[in-house]
């Protein structure tokens, strides 16, 4: 076990580095940031004179290098843009991501398990292709539309929610609900999937045969059996929520570290884009981690120190 | 009416009226969040909404555009190159510090440090130096004659010394003190600024006794924090929005013409339109009528210099475009093998793509063979400051020198010695270099009125219109929209 978590917590530090390498030098193959914070009428002379301020006169690698030490103090810099210490804005950012994320998944997790437990156990019926329809459409409809319309009904008509931004327990149920609907989608999907690969296994006839009733079975038996799916997409989910959220973040004006992302990518201001990449890394690392310890948890059968 | 009814009805609408009136803030939906407080350390829209609010600077705009003083009480030239200015001694920073002359000295050297690396340097640093007479005079001094000194000192925020020396380079950022109406009150990272009134202020207060800045990067969900009343007044939004207010009853658009002027910009290096005829085909090409009305429809003002009513040095005489397609083909086809050249169009994403197509697809539409090329704004900007070789056939662009002066625009758009201009002319560089320089208002103006006639007999560049700026308001805010695009909560009213 210790063994296994050394080699996967190396193997992380190499990918991070990797990722970031990579994007520290394509980022600075697409020009820097300097013409966008001077006004349009700026000269030469004043464009060079910002570059030599921020430093980007130097050689990439004599940045990247300077970029190396600072990784290594804990300093991730300052924001060309904002003027402010990059981890600072980045901590800032962090609680309202993983407010979504949590907020998401909850919606995600209490709406699809159900509806794909339904649709495995009513297979081939009407009901089951209701639902199937419904999650489809879930998955099918484009954030940027289903967010506007969320805030159409909830926030202007009905007034019943904030129409945008955070703050309360309120501001947070759209933005969750509308990135909830593409996972709850997925786990609908798999749960259905993983739940009538079970029901075909020979352990849920003898049981049928033994008189067991549904509710037991799926309790006891089912949910037990098919939950290895469940963690890897969980875990995969995680890292894409926590990541990805632009496009909801960007409808509800929910200030989380994508639309950090993409506003510094736009802006060119690397270290912050640096920075998240590097989070977004660690993250995603750490969540298949976990992934893999709660398999040999969830199913004996499982065993660490093979699969390292 | 039974008597006692009546006579609760009449109590309740009396207690009613002798409520306290609860004091409005106000809430402003903005793109996006400040980059930055610090006056001096920015050169970005959103920050500049908020922290005109929170400094005083030596002059201002009135609502009409006139140049008034602010901090300023009286100036004069004392030579060809000084400045010397009166200032109000009645004025306080946030902290009851006075403001004095040598804080308008300190902020002057302060933006015009190069070590200090403001990117509003070139807009200030024809200032070679500010020195304090006394407690209430300074004479700036400048390189030579400078005829829009004031139009950009209505930019420049006087900080205070004592605050910017004890803090360290970070902190005036996220926490300044200015002398303004409203006083900086809190920031929340990536969500919102908030400001509260500046009780104690020397000139006009405003209604308001907080604001808040938000940040709310999408246009639909601005206009619907809009309808729904958790927004009072948004910034950026677009004509399709604009007509979706106006079946509101409780808010409305308002628009003004601002000092952006958008053009076409020609490569007269490179075929097809290194040929005057084919310059002028493009122009006859281009409805640009059916451009502001029917593609843009916020009050925009096709133009055909490149400046605008809104400028210092707009000429009146200067004839319009007229749009005639088949006089472009005729031109076109005289010489179709040099019109079909193919032609790159480069464009960002900030610029109204419709407006681009628009343009494309009329100038195909008269023989020219146009491909449009958007790349993110770092890559265009460096496409169209680039050696005539490397740069592309067409540009769009949208300028404005944020000092309503025709040299912000005309100088690098047209010089010879700026990398923004494809042209040279010797003619031209002349009267631009005079116009630069000289104090006489007149000789400016005439130097001006050539230009713009020059550049509109040889087709230089297309200028296009002047653009609006559109915003969603609460019919209870009254609110008029400048020129220069300002955002100043002290001259606004809110009747409930």
């Amino acid at each position: 076990m210790i063994r296994f978590l050394l080699h996967r917590v190396g193997q992380a530090l190499v990918a991070a580095l990797g990722v970031v390498t990579l994007v520290f030098f394509i980022q600075r193959l697409a020009g820097d940031p300097v013409a966008l914070l001077l006004p349009e009428t700026a000269t030469q002379a004043d464009i060079d004179a910002m570059r030599s301020t921020l430093g980007l006169d130097r050689s990439a690698w004599v940045q990247y290098l300077e970029f190396l030490k600072d990784i290594m103090r804990f300093d991730l810099g300052d924001s060309f843009v904002q003027n402010a210490p990059v981890i600072d804005i980045i901590v800032s950012r962090i609680p309202h991501t993983l407010q979504l994320a949590a907020g998401a998944l909850t919606v995600a997790l209490a709406i699809g398990l159900p509806l794909g437990l339904i649709m495995a156990l009513t297979r081939g019926r009407a009901l089951s292709r209701w639902i199937m329809g419904l999650v489809l459409a879930c998955q099918s409809m484009p954030t940027f539309w289903s967010g506007i319309m969320m805030i159409l009904v909830f926030g202007v008509w009905l007034k019943w929610l904030p129409s945008s931004g955070t703050g309360t327990l309120a501001h947070l149920v759209m933005p969750s609900v509308a990135l909830g609907l593409l996972s709850l989608a997925t786990y609908a999907r798999i749960v259905r999937s993983a739940l009538i690969d079970e029901l075909g296994r020979d352990y849920v006839r003898s049981a049928r045969a033994r008189g067991v009733g549904t509710v037991r079975l799926v309790h006891r038996h089912l949910l037990r059996n098919s939950i290895i799916p469940i963690i890897s997409i969980t875990a995969l989910e995680i890292s894409q929520l926590l990541a990805g959220a632009v496009i909801v973040e960007t409808v509800f004006a929910w200030p989380g570290l994508g639309l950090l992302t993409v506003q510094s990518i736009a802006a060119r201001d690397f270290l912050v884009v640096q920075a998240v990449v590097l989070i977004g890394a660690f993250v995603t690392i750490a969540a298949n981690l976990a992934a893999d310890i709660l398999y040999s948890v969830v199913d004996p059968r499982v065993r660490l120190d093979d699969s390292a | 009416m039974k008597p006692m009814f009546k006579a609760l009805l009449t109590g309740l609408t009396l207690g009613i009226l002798a409520m306290p009136v609860v004091a409005k803030e106000l809430t402003i939906d903005l793109a996006g969040e400040p980059a930055s407080l610090d006056p001096h350390r920015q050169w970005n829209p959103d920050s500049y909404y908020v922290y005109r609010n929170i400094f005083d600077n030596l002059f201002t705009r009135d609502n009409d555009g006139k140049i008034v003083g602010q901090i300023a009480t009286a100036w004069e030239n004392t030579s060809d190159t000084e400045l010397t200015l009166t200032l109000r001694a009645d004025i306080s920073f946030h902290d009851g510090e006075k403001l004095t002359a040598d804080d308008v000295v300190f902020s002057v050297k302060r933006i015009t440090n190069k070590e200090f690396g403001s990117p509003q340097l070139g807009q200030f640093n024809q200032i070679i130096d500010a020195e304090a007479i006394d407690e209430t005079t300074v004479k700036l001094t400048t390189k030579g004659p400078y005829p829009a000194l004031m139009a950009q000192l209505v930019k420049l925020s006087i900080v205070p010394q004592h605050v910017i020396e004890a803090s360290d380079k970070d902190a005036f950022n996220s926490a300044p003190v200015g002398s303004g109406p409203y006083k900086f009150e809190e920031w929340k990272r990536g969500i919102s600024v908030t400001l509260s009134r500046n009780d104690a202020y020397w000139g006009q207060v405003g209604p308001f006794e907080k604001a808040t800045f938000r940040a709310v990067p999408d246009a639909a969900t601005r206009i619907a924090d809009l309808q729904a009343g958790t927004a009072d007044l948004v910034v950026s939004i677009n004509s399709d929005a604009a007509m979706q207010l106006k079946g509101s009853s409780d808010v409305s658009a308002l628009s003004a013409p601002t000092e952006r002027v958008a053009f076409l910009g020609l490569n007269l290096d490179k075929p097809p339109f290194n040929d005057p005829n084919m310059r002028k085909a493009a122009s006859l090409a281009i409805d640009i009528v059916g451009i502001t009305e029917g593609l843009l429809g916020a009050g925009e003002i096709p133009m055909a210099q490149l400046s605008s009513p809104a400028h210092f040095g707009y000429s009146e005489g200067i004839e319009p475009f007229v749009y005639d397609l088949d006089e472009a083909k005729k031109i076109t086809s005289a010489n179709a093998e040099l019109a079909a050249t193919p032609a790159t169009f480069a464009t960002a994403p900030v610029f109204d793509q419709r407006i681009v197509q628009a343009i494309q697809q009329m100038l195909n539409d008269a023989g020219f063979n146009v491909a449009i090329s958007v790349t993110d704004m770092p890559t265009y900007l460096g496409i169209v400051r680039s050696a005539p070789e490397d740069n592309a056939e067409l540009n769009f662009g949208r300028w404005s020198c944020a000092c309503q002066d025709a040299d912000g625009i005309a100088y690098p758009l047209l010089h010879s010695d700026s990398n923004w201009s494809r042209i040279n002319m010797p003619e031209l560089d002349t009267l631009l270099n005079t116009a630069r320089v000289s104090l006489d208002t007149e000789i400016r103006q005439d130097a001006y009125n050539q230009v713009h006639q020059i550049v509109r007999e040889n087709y230089l560049i297309i200028p296009l219109y002047q653009a609006a700026v559109l915003y969603g308001a609460s019919n209870k805010l009254a609110f008029e929209p400048t020129a220069n695009e300002s955002m100043f909560l002290n001259r606004m009213q809110w009747s409930d």
